[in-house]
C-alpha cells in the first residue's frame, strides 16, 4: 500500500493515557528532533549553499523515495547532510503535531497532502510563496498537489510525489471475453458491460474488485470518475462548504453500477472485507478483469509477460469520455520555526529536478511534474506514463475534514457506500450521505 | 551523699545523646526504618510519579481544556465533560465495551480454571500442554489478530474453508463486516488467548496450596468435586480476583484486536472506548475531548477494580 489517502496498515497499541503521556512526553522528544546548520539566511542566499544537517521526516508509506533521494543527495553533498525520519503509519500527523507543540521542529516534512490544509490553516508552516514562484518550472507542479498547499493564493508547501490512481485491466482476460484488449472502458456503462462479459468466462474470474471496506481507497478511486464530469462532493470555501451528494445524478450512477456488479457477482465476495492490506493481489492473480487503483501496483509487474498481460488507463469519467486521478501523495512542508530552513529549500529544489523526478517511478511514486513526461519517459515507464499524464487533469476534495468525510470507517462516505452498493438502497444512502457529510463540514471550523 | 557524683547540664547531656547514639529507641527505630524503606522504594517511585500520576493530572489537565492536535487552547471548565454526556459515538463505544467484556470474562476464566487444573499436576507431558496453551499469549494478540483478518477471508479463509465443510457456515462468509460475526469471531479470539494467561495465574495459585490439605480432606471422605468447590476455590480467591480483574481491565481497555480485525466497523458499531477515543485525538483532532473521554474511562475501570477487589478480598485481607 502507497500514500493513498486512506489508511495504512494498523499497527500501533494504544491505551487510554497514551494521549496524556504522549503531551507529558513532548518535552522530552523535542530534544532529539533539534536542527543544527545555517538559519534565518537572507532571501538572496535562501535555498543556496546552505550547511549543516537538515531533519527530514517522511511517511513510512513513502519510504522508497525519501531514502533513495536522502541517500542520493548526501552522496554529492559535503557541506549538508540530510538526516531522514520516518513516521509510523497512523501516527505521522500526531508526531508533527506533538514536535510543532514542543517548538521543536524537522526541517522539512513530506506531508501527506491532504493534511496540508489542516496544518497550514494553524499557522504551522512557513510561508515559502516567494520561493515557489522562482522555480523556473512553477507552471509545471501539480496543480492538485499545490491547491492544498494553498492559502489565500500563498503557497505554504511545495508538491513532493504523486500517488495517483488509475484504472488497472487485464488484456488477456480482455481478449477472452471478446474485448478490444486495447480499448479499455472510457465511462462506467462500458466498465458494467466489460465486467459481465469478462464474468461469464467463470472458472473464478471476476469482472470488476475493489477494496470494499478500505474507505480510503474507495475514495482514492471513485472520486477522481466525479472530478472528471466537472463534479465535486463538496464546495464552497472553507468554512461555508456544502456536501453536493443529493443533486449529483454521476455519484447516483456511479455507485448504481457497483451495486448492479456486487449483486451480480460479478466481483469478488471477499471484496466487502478488502481493507487495503492485500488489495490488488486477486488483479495480479490474473482472476480480475478491472480493478481501479493505485499505479503503485505497477511494482509487482515486472515480467514481459506480466507487461504483455496487465495495462493500466486513466480513471474514466462516470460518463462521456473525461478521465482525471487522485492526487494523492505529498507535499514538502518546512514548519514554521525550522531551523534549516535554507538547507530544507535547497534539498526540496534539488529533489524536484528532472535528475531525480525519473527516478520515482522505479519507487513506485509518480514524478510531481507534468513537463517530465516526454516520449523517452513514455518509453521507460509505460505505466507511469498514464498516471503522469492523468496529473494534469487531476484532483482533490479541499477540506479540513477530508478523513473525518471520507477515511474513518464510520465516515458518512462509506455509510453511504454500504448502503447504496451492499444494501441496493441508493435513496437511503444518498440521503444519509448528504446529511452525514454536510453535518462533519458544519463542525469543521476553518 | 558518698558516690552521688555531681555532673555537670552541659555533661548530662552529653552523656544522654552518647546514650541515644548507642541504644536507640523504638520511635528512633521506627523512624529508621521508614526512612530506609522510603529510600528503597523512591526509585519506584519517581517512577510511577514521572511516568503515571504526572501524565494523569496533565491528562486532567488538557481535558479542562479545548486542546487541539495543533494550534492554540485554552480552559474551557468542564464543557468537555458535559459534552460526553450527549457525545452518541462515545456513549454507544462505552455500551458496545461492556457487551463485550460480559461476553468474554466468563468463558476466558472458565477456560483458564479448567485448563489449570488441567496442567497443575507436574506429570508427564504437562510442561508440553502448558506451553502450548499459553503459546497464543506469547505470540500476541496483534499478530494473531492480523492472521485472523487472513484466516476469515471469504473464500480463501481456512476458517471458513473448515466450518463449511462442517456445514456450520458458507464459504463466502464475510465475518469481518457484519457486527454480530465480527464480535464473535474477536471474542473467540481473545477468550483463546487470554485463557492461557488466566490458567497461568491460577496454575500457580494451585500449586501454591500445600497437598497435606487436600491429603486431609480425602481420608475424611471429600470427594474431587467437594475439595475443589471448598478447598481449592476459597483458597485460590487472591488468585482468582487477580485473574478476574486483569480480565475484566484489559476488556475495558480494548483496542488492537477490533482496530485490526474490524476497523470499528460496520460503521462505528465495533468501536470500542479506546478506540472511540483514538479517533477523537488523532481523526477528528480533538485531544482535549479525548482526555475527557480517557479521565472517565480510567475513572470506571477504578471503580470496577476496586468493586471486585472488595467482593473478591473476603476475610483473610
Amino acid at each position: 500500500m502507497r500514500g493513498f489517502p486512506g489508511k495504512g496498515a494498523p499497527t500501533s497499541k494504544m491505551r487510554t493515557l497514551t494521549i496524556g503521556m504522549a503531551a507529558a512526553a513532548v518535552a522530552l522528544v523535542s530534544a532529539a528532533c533539534g536542527s543544527s546548520g545555517s538559519s534565518s539566511p537572507s532571501s538572496k542566499t535562501f535555498g543556496d549553499n546552505a550547511t549543516g544537517v537538515v531533519h527530514f521526516w517522511a511517511r513510512q508509506a513513502t519510504d522508497g523515495p525519501a531514502k533513495a533521494l536522502v541517500a542520493a543527495f548526501n552522496a554529492t553533498h559535503k557541506n549538508l547532510k540530510i538526516v531522514l525520519h520516518l513516521t509510523p503509519p497512523n501516527d505521522d500527523t500526531s508526531q508533527l503535531a506533538t514536535a510543532i507543540r514542543a517548538g521543536s521542529v524537522p526541517d522539512v516534512v513530506g506531508l501527506n497532502d491532504i493534511d496540508v490544509p489542516t496544518f497550514s490553516h494553524e499557522n504551522a508552516l512557513m510561508n515559502i510563496t516567494k520561493y515557489v514562484n522562482a522555480l523556473p518550472y512553477r507552471a509545471a507542479l501539480s496543480p492538485g498537489h499545490l491547491k492544498l498547499a494553498t492559502i489565500n493564493g500563498q503557497y505554504y508547501g511545495v508538491p513532493y510525489l504523486a500517488d495517483l490512481s488509475v484504472l488497472w485491466y487485464n488484456k488477456t482476460l480482455f481478449r477472452k471475453a471478446g474485448l478490444n484488449p486495447d480499448a479499455p472502458p472510457a465511462n462506467y456503462a462500458q466498465i458494467v458491460s466489460d465486467a459481465a462479459k469478462i464474468s461469464a468466462l467463470g472458472h473464478g474470474i471476476y469482472g470488476f474488485s475493489f477494496a470494499g471496506n478500505c474507505q480510503g481507497c474507495l475514495g482514492f478511486t471513485m472520486l477522481p470518475s466525479l472530478w472528471a464530469v466537472n463534479e465535486h462532493l463538496i464546495n464552497g470555501p472553507l468554512g461555508t462548504q456544502t456536501a453536493n451528494v443529493a443533486s449529483d445524478a454521476p455519484l447516483k450512477t456511479m455507485l448504481q453500477d457497483y451495486h448492479i456488479m456486487w449483486a451480480k457477482h460479478e466481483t469478488p465476495v471477499a471484496d466487502q472485507t478488502q481493507n487495503g492490506l492485500t488489495w490488488g493481489k486477486d488483479f495480479e492473480a490474473g482472476k480480475v478483469g478491472i480493478l481501479p487503483g493505485d499505479y503503485g501496483f505497477a511494482a509487482a509487474f515486472t515480467t514481459p509477460a506480466q507487461h504483455a498481460e496487465f495495462a493500466d488507463a486513466p480513471l474514466p469519467g462516470v460518463t462521456g469520455d473525461s478521465y482525471s486521478t487522485f492526487d494523492g501523495g505529498d507535499d514538502f512542508v518546512i514548519p514554521a520555526g525550522a531551523p534549516n530552513a535554507s538547507g530544507a529549500w535547497e534539498f526540496i529544489k534539488w529533489a524536484l529536478e528532472p535528475a531525480q523526478q525519473v527516478k520515482y517511478p522505479s519507487e513506485g511514486m509518480t514524478p510531481i511534474r507534468t513537463d517530465i513526461l516526454t516520449p523517452s519517459f513514455s518509453t521507460t515507464n509505460p505505466y507511469d506514463a498514464v498516471a503522469l499524464k492523468a496529473l494534469a487533469k487531476g484532483s482533490v476534495e479541499y477540506t479540513l475534514a477530508y478523513d473525518a468525510v471520507f477515511n474513518e470507517p464510520g465516515s458518512p462516505w462509506f455509510k453511504m457506500f454500504e448502503d447504496a452498493v451492499y444494501n441496493g438502497n441508493l435513496g437511503a444512502g444518498i440521503a444519509e450521505g448528504q446529511s452525514g457529510i454536510q453535518s462533519t463540514l458544519d463542525s469543521v471550523k476553518g | 551523699m558518698p558516690g552521688d557524683v555531681k555532673v555537670a547540664p552541659a555533661e548530662r547531656m552529653l552523656r544522654r545523646r552518647d546514650h541515644a547514639r548507642r541504644d536507640p529507641g523504638p520511635r528512633a527505630m521506627a523512624r529508621r526504618t521508614n526512612r530506609t524503606g522510603l529510600l528503597l522504594v523512591s526509585p519506584a517511585l519517581a517512577f510511577v510519579c514521572v511516568f503515571a500520576l504526572f501524565p494523569l493530572a496533565f491528562g486532567i489537565y488538557i481535558s479542562l481544556t479545548n486542546w487541539p492536535l495543533i494550534g492554540p487552547y485554552h480552559l474551557i471548565g468542564l464543557a468537555n465533560y458535559t459534552a460526553l454526556v450527549h457525545n452518541s459515538v462515545y456513549l454507544q463505544s462505552i455500551l458496545f465495551t461492556l457487551k463485550y467484556t460480559a461476553i468474554v470474562t466468563v468463558p476466558i476464566f472458565v477456560a483458564g480454571y479448567a485448563l489449570a487444573v488441567f496442567v497443575r499436576a507436574n506429570r508427564r507431558g504437562s510442561t508440553v500442554f502448558r506451553t502450548m496453551i499459553f503459546l497464543p499469549y506469547i505470540v500476541g494478540l496483534v499478530t494473531l489478530s492480523f492472521m485472523a483478518v487472513v484466516e476469515l477471508q471469504p473464500q480463501s479463509g481456512t476458517a471458513n474453508f473448515v466450518l463449511a465443510k462442517l456445514g456450520i457456515v458458507k464459504a463466502t462468509t464475510a465475518w469481518l463486516v457484519h457486527t454480530g460475526l465480527a464480535l464473535t469471531a474477536i471474542s473467540i479470539l481473545v477468550i483463546w488467548l487470554a485463557s492461557g494467561f488466566t490458567m497461568m495465574l491460577l496454575m500457580a495459585g494451585m500449586q501454591a496450596i500445600p497437598a497435606e490439605i487436600y491429603e486431609s480432606a480425602r481420608v475424611d471422605g471429600a470427594s474431587w468435586w467437594s475439595a475443589e468447590w471448598h478447598l481449592t476455590v476459597p483458597l485460590l480467591r487472591r488468585s482468582i480476583a487477580l485473574s478476574l480483574i486483569v480480565s475484566v481491565v484489559y476488556s475495558f481497555l480494548a483496542f488492537n484486536q477490533f482496530f485490526i480485525m474490524t476497523d470499528g466497523g460496520p460503521g462505528t458499531s465495533t468501536e470500542s472506548v479506546v478506540m472511540a477515543i483514538f479517533q477523537t485525538a488523532f481523526a477528528d483532532m480533538n485531544v482535549g475531548l479525548a482526555s475527557a473521554m480517557s479521565v472517565v474511562l480510567v475513572v470506571v475501570v477504578g471503580l470496577i477494580t476496586f468493586a471486585q477487589f472488595r467482593l473478591l478480598q473476603g476475610d483473610e485481607y
